[in-house]
């Protein structure tokens, strides 16, 4: 194993895959956090969105044959606006109630599936790799695809940051994450703030799930991965909190990258779901979390 | 967890159930001795099936139903069946123990486990132990999936014996079934009017308060996750014994998640609102046979309509009607 890590080529692909991974991580993890520490609800549907990303960059690239970039861009916007109407729905009924969304989103989250079965059937589809060839660079072999979803996911979180610090909507969200009432006194709109912290969690994981399905592929229970994923990686990081969502999507993304390269995929789950345990145990409040 | 909206409605709840037990009792009995007389009327193997199932899921919800009343979700019961199915499977047939011995097996096997972990994830509470169960389940799934010489992997064990030639039969079964069904549920209901059930209430409303008074907590919470465990274990060893093929997916987070559906639509805060579920949860699927997705989406939406609206399940609906009429009342948050 020694002289595997010590190889550049296995190192430098374990890193890419790790960094691909994570990257993805980040992205779902990114919203599932934004929503609970905004609204205090569990979002138990959040892979049903990522695999309603996945829908739509298989219908806009695949299908309709768009252009790569335009697909990209306009998969995550095809699912977080229609989603604004359950948002009205169903969403606005659980905010502040944390056990009451946890059970209730779970039911959604059963509704949204077979939807998707009776509507897609239960078969795989694939989505056309946009960029083959790999990329030499000081005898490290990088695929490009890998590098591709690095960058998209890098713009993104990116774009989040920028929202989140340097807009006053951005602010408004801090503070109502911070104290939703008292954020209230101060003119804040929470009705307003609440639909753009969703739009937002949900455009995050629809672009996060277009880019698992097509390195993947796209069925009805593709989304189960993503919420474990997110589950896992604010745990981590500490439910609620952003940075926390990063650091965490990172350890994952890495640990499974190197655990799944020398033991397995079953190993690096079993390690994973063990770490976690005992972290909840120990530090329920997570790596970068408070306690409450 | 609760806010004090909510502890008004239960301390009320205590007394009513004192006053009227020997009324509850009665209603009890006469409907137990109607749910056993009714199939044997009808006559029919498939309603002896049905019957089965609900006497399964009742054992199950019940049992759930004690942990949950201590203000815990767990969302891996399942999984403790499962553990009680596996471990009566393999002592009745590898090691060859007649099927008593491979009951207490699988029901002392979920209870050592639930012995086992509930010191430990009984320490967190609210969301955190509801995630903690969640992993903990999904852990319990891929060992009965990875470990193939006990468990038959993905292909599931089949070939298990039922308890004996006689109750091969669903007919016979069905008065085993409802023996166990009701002897649990008694267990739950007697645990829940007792002094326990007083602490179980109380650690629900607030822990450290109770704490302060004198109850020990940690104790208390495990003797009942144990209790719950060993009764999940005791309807796994039946449900194998019954079915005699088990696999995987029997006892996955799905099926933990519809026990929790079973005592979430029935209502949280009694025991009737579990018995009432089970009855549901297995009733719906046979009526709505061939239409799978459907049923699966009707049950979704069940949950998003009581979850937002009757948190207290149908059991409550009396409540909720009720404090509809007081204006400016605010819903507790849970």
């Amino acid at each position: 194993m020694l002289s595997m890590l010590t190889n550049p080529t296995i190192l430098g692909q374990i890193v890419v895959n790790g960094m691909s991974l994570s990257s993805i991580y980040i992205l779902v993890a990114l919203g599932f956090t934004l929503l609970f520490g905004i609204m205090r609800v569990v979002n138990f549907a959040h892979g049903e969105f990522a695999m309603l990303g996945g829908f739509a960059m298989y219908y806009l690239y695949a299908v309709f044959s768009l252009p790569w970039v335009a697909a990209i861009l306009l998969a995550p916007l095809a699912v977080a606006i229609p989603a604004l109407f359950l948002e009205w729905l169903v969403f606005r009924w659980f905010y502040q109630k944390m056990f009451q969304s946890m059970i209730g989103l779970l039911g959604l989250s059963i509704v949204m599936i077979y939807s998707a079965l009776l509507t897609w059937d239960a078969f795989e589809r694939n989505i056309p790799a946009a960029f083959d060839g790999i990329l030499r660079f000081a005898g490290v072999i990088l695929p490009i695809d890998r590098l591709v979803t690095i960058g998209v996911s890098a713009l993104a979180l990116g774009a989040f940051y920028f929202l989140m610090v340097h807009t006053r909507i951005g602010l408004a969200m801090r503070a109502a994450a911070q104290d939703v009432e008292i954020a209230g006194t101060q003119g804040i709109d929470t009705r307003k703030i609440y639909r753009v912290a969703f739009f937002v969690a949900i455009l995050l994981a629809a672009l996060a799930g277009a880019l698992y399905g097509q390195v993947y592929a796209v069925s009805p229970f593709m989304g189960e991965r993503p919420l474990f994923v997110a589950f896992i990686v604010v745990i981590l990081g500490g439910m609620g909190s952003i940075p926390g969502a990063a650091l965490g999507g990172l350890i994952l993304g890495f640990t499974e990258s190197f655990l799944g390269t020398f033991y397995g995929g079953s190993v690096a789950s079993y390690a994973s779901f063990g770490a976690v345990i005992l972290l909840l145990i120990f530090r329920p409040w997570g790596l970068l979390g408070k306690p409450e | 967890m609760n806010s004090t909206a909510e502890t008004v409605p239960v301390i009320s709840k205590v007394r009513l159930g004192r006053s009227t037990s020997s009324a509850l009792i009665g209603g009890g009995i006469a409907i137990v001795a109607a749910l056993a007389i009714m199939p044997y009327l009808l006559d029919e193997r498939f309603f002896y099936h049905i019957a089965i199932l609900v006497c399964f899921a009742a054992i199950g919800a019940s049992s759930l139903h004690l942990i949950i009343r201590t203000g815990h979700v767990s969302l891996c019961h399942a999984a403790f069946i499962g553990v009680g199915a596996y471990v009566s499977a393999n002592v009745v047939m590898k090691l060859g123990f007649p099927f008593v011995g491979g009951l207490v097996a699988g029901t002392l096997a979920a209870a050592g486990l639930g012995l086992m972990i509930g010191p430990v994830i009984l320490r967190l509470t609210g969301k955190y132990f509801v995630l903690i169960t969640f992993l903990f389940g999904e852990i319990l799934r891929m060992v009965f999936v990875d470990w193939q010489s006990i468990t038959g992997g993905a292909n599931g064990l089949s070939g298990i014996p039922a308890p004996a030639p006689v109750f091969a039969e669903p007919k016979y079964f069905y008065a085993l079934a409802l023996l166990a069904a009701t002897a649990c549920v008694a267990v739950c209901g007697r645990i829940l009017s007792s002094e326990t059930g007083r602490f179980v209430n109380a650690i629900r409303e607030s822990e450290q308060l109770t704490e302060c008074v004198g109850v020990p907590v940690i104790r208390t919470k495990v003797m009942i996750f144990v209790i719950a465990c060993g009764f999940a274990g005791f309807a796994g060893a039946l449900i194998a014994h019954y079915a005699r093929y088990i696999s995987p997916p029997n006892f996955g987070p799905l099926e933990s998640l519809n026990l929790v559906i079973m005592n979430v639509i029935g209502g949280m805060q009694t025991l009737v609102g579990p018995l009432l579920g089970a009855i549901f949860l297995v009733l719906v699927p046979e009526f709505l046979r061939g239409y799978v997705q459907l049923q699966h989406i009707m049950f979704g939406v069940i949950l998003i309509l009581v979850m937002a609206f009757l948190p207290a399940g149908v059991v409550g609906v009396k409540d909720w009607v009720a404090r509809r009429m007081i204006p400016h009342d605010r819903r507790g948050e849970q």
